[in-house]
């Protein structure tokens, strides 16, 4: 495996001071600056040639159920830049959730060309995609998914089990996502023993400890009320201020809106 | 992923589920611990017939007379009636013979004042003491004098003065054998050993009274040896063996006597046992692989279960293998430590058993490395199939997966 994998655990420095966030929205409440991405794993490595974190073209997929053939994605054509804030919009039924799945490296797409930072992922084999999920991808669902009985210091830290990071470092390094979410006295709580929206913090924190160049973020406030949502919402903008590059998936247009840029899904098509 | 962190996260899953793992492992603890139990009771068995064998005297060499042909059928060893005293005699005359008792044996009603019991009555000579190491408790044993007398006196195991009431003042006094009046002189030493015929219960009276009173004829029935060193064994047995051709007028292919002597006791004993053992341990690792199916039953509900997680932790990078060893590392600490829990129960069981049984506890390591290799491998049997089920599933489906 070359290209995001590698780069994406790139050497950096565990204790690299954060970059000051210059948020666009005011911090409302007292939560503290999120960590960014790792400035020398992410930031260096998207830079090099300024080609396009993702770069679609021509994506298919049809799905086959017996005789019956289905067309979710007609011919996508789509480039991400790094520290874009996408936010990907349509109806269910649109073919976005196909979407997400095959820029997520969970599905591969039936025609087309994926390119996720240079590298070409949609020949790439089960184990070789689970690599990439890993080490680019950082996921935020609708459903939080946390490991059940499953502390949050755990949760955030076992991303990093998979990539065979030592215990020490990846409980340091979950620790201090925690921290900078405003999780620090949440570390050792169940996810059944917090509320949504600490949660969702928790997934949050569990996407950005691998330092990833790319948040996939599927209907983040799908779940949770107003106020969680929008607490949710300032959190990705931050990250975006601080140079994460994130992909925001939702049928609510008043979600996308805290996106910088938007792309809308309509029977499998791209429409502007 | 780092082995001992894949033995710590499945021990924390199961730990989060304690009461369902108790119960998986039950299948396999009792299994391991039967089959721990049960082998540990073969041996003890083994080990304690081995030592009743070897109190029946030692360096001891059996002659008994031959099977007969009866028309067509060969009769059972024993059969035959070729050994006399003279036989005996001859074999006292040999080198390395340290004592000879021949021995004829009836069984009879034996009656002390108003209680009765029917024991074999044997007949001997004053060697028997020795050969078949008896010791006298009370009074004497039988003499030469008695033998070339014929005189009607008798010396009683422990367990037939037991039965007839009578104890150490009982030495002088008369009993009536098969209704014929005898005087005990002697009352033998408890062998203390157990078993289905008793070396305690038997009246022992010269063999020349026997032969008068009980038994017709000079025939004797067979004839113990001692011999005075192991390791003259084989050397003495192969000495006996001309005499008695010569005596007979045999050579071999028409031997009417057979010699055993207590290695051949051992060996038909030991294979029984063994034989035992096996059987034994066949039928408890039975258990084992139901206890194994048990794991397998649990794994694949825990894998139905555990679906989302399964997604989740492949959307986060888990790769096929991950999984995998995962759910195998579980199946195999179910396993295992249900074999260490089943070894521990199974040797306090056989610890037990040996205690009330009254035979010596004997601990093997190697039934513990074959358990603990035993309780892997069903993990490893057992486990793989729902390890691959979770490793096979898709990412997408299990994530939405209620």
């Amino acid at each position: 495996m070359t290209g995001p994998a590698d780069a994406g655990s790139g050497p950096g420095p565990a204790g690299a001071p954060p970059i000051p966030v210059v948020g666009a929205i005011p911090a409302a409440s007292a939560a503290p600056p999120v960590q960014p991405p790792d400035p020398e794993a992410a930031g260096a490595w998207l830079r090099a040639d300024g080609a396009p974190v993702i770069e679609l073209r021509g994506i298919t997929r049809v799905y086959s159920t017996g005789r019956l053939e289905v067309a979710a994605l007609r011919g996508i054509d789509l480039d991400v830049y790094a520290g874009d804030f996408l936010a990907i919009v349509g109806p269910s039924g649109s073919g976005k959730s196909t979407l997400m799945n095959i820029i997520g490296c969970l599905d591969r797409p039936t025609g087309g060309t994926y390119h996720l930072a240079g590298t070409s992922v949609e020949t790439l084999d089960d184990d070789d995609l689970a690599r990439v999920r890993g080490r680019a991808i950082g996921f935020v669902f609708q459903s939080f998914n946390l490991l059940p009985r499953t502390s949050a210091l755990e949760n955030v830290a076992t991303p990093l089990l998979y990539q065979g990071v030592g215990r020490h470092e990846r409980i340091e390094r979950a620790h201090a996502a925690l921290e900078r979410l405003g999780l620090g006295d949440r570390m050792d709580h169940e996810p059944s023993e917090l509320s949504g929206g600490q949660q969702q913090r928790v997934a949050i924190a569990r996407a950005l400890v691998t330092r990833p160049v790319l948040i996939l973020a599927d209907e983040p406030t799908g779940n949770l009320d107003s106020a969680s949502g929008m607490e949710v919402l300032r959190l990705l903008h931050e990250l975006n201020a601080a140079g994460a590059t994130i992909v925001l998936i939702t049928h609510d247009s008043d979600v996308a809106v805290a996106a910088t840029r938007q792309v809308h899904v309509r029977d499998g098509l791209l429409v502007s | 992923m780092r082995y001992l962190e894949l033995v710590q996260l499945a021990v924390s899953r199961l730990a989060a589920a304690r009461l369902r793992a108790v119960l998986t492992m039950l299948g396999i603890i009792i299994g391991v611990g039967s089959i721990v139990a049960l082998v540990a009771v073969a041996q003890g068995a083994t080990s304690g017939i081995t030592d009743r064998i070897q109190s029946l005297g030692t360096n001891l060499l059996t002659v008994q007379p031959g099977s007969t042909t009866s028309g067509f059928v060969r009769q059972g060893a024993g059969s035959a009636t070729t050994l006399t005293l003279g036989d005996a005699e001859a074999i006292a005359s040999l080198t390395d013979v340290a004592a000879v008792a021949p021995q004829v044996s009836t069984q009879a009603v034996v009656v002390a004042g108003d209680k009765n019991t029917t024991t074999s009555v044997v007949g001997t000579t004053a060697d028997y003491l020795a050969v078949r190491t008896y010791q006298i408790w009370q009074g004497s044993f039988l003499t030469d004098v008695a033998n070339q007398e014929s005189l009607r006196v008798a010396v009683l195991g422990s367990t037939t003065a037991d039965d007839l009431g009578l104890d150490k003042d009982a030495i002088g006094s008369e009993v009536l054998v098969g209704g014929i009046p005898f005087r005990v002189v002697g009352i033998l030493q408890a062998k203390g050993t157990s078993g289905a015929t008793s070396e305690d219960d038997q009246v022992l009276v010269p063999i020349a009274t026997a032969q008068r009173y009980f038994v017709a004829g000079t025939k004797v029935r067979s004839i113990a040896v001692s011999v005075a060193s192991a390791d003259t064994i084989d050397l003495t047995k192969a000495r006996l063996t001309a005499v008695l051709q010569e005596r007979h007028g045999t050579d071999g292919t028409n031997d009417d006597f057979s010699i055993a002597d207590q290695a051949q006791l051992l060996d038909t004993f030991s294979s029984v046992t063994g034989l035992l053992t096996l059987l034994l341990a066949g039928i408890a690792s039975i258990s084992l692989v139901v206890g194994g199916i048990g794991i397998m039953n649990i794994m694949l509900v825990s894998v139905r279960e555990r679906t989302r997680e399964i997604g989740i932790r492949k959307a986060i990078g888990a790769r096929g293998s991950d999984i995998l060893l995962q759910f195998l590392v579980e199946a195999l600490v179910l396993s295992l430590a249900g074999g260490l829990i089943g070894i521990v129960l199974g040797v306090a069981a056989s610890a037990v058993i040996a205690a009330i049984a009254g035979w010596g506890f004997s601990f093997s390591p190697l039934t513990v490395v074959v358990a603990v290799g035993f309780s892997l491998a069903v993990g490893v049997v057992f486990g793989v199939w729902p390890a691959r089920q979770a490793a096979r599933l898709d990412p997408i489906t299990a994530l939405r997966y209620e």
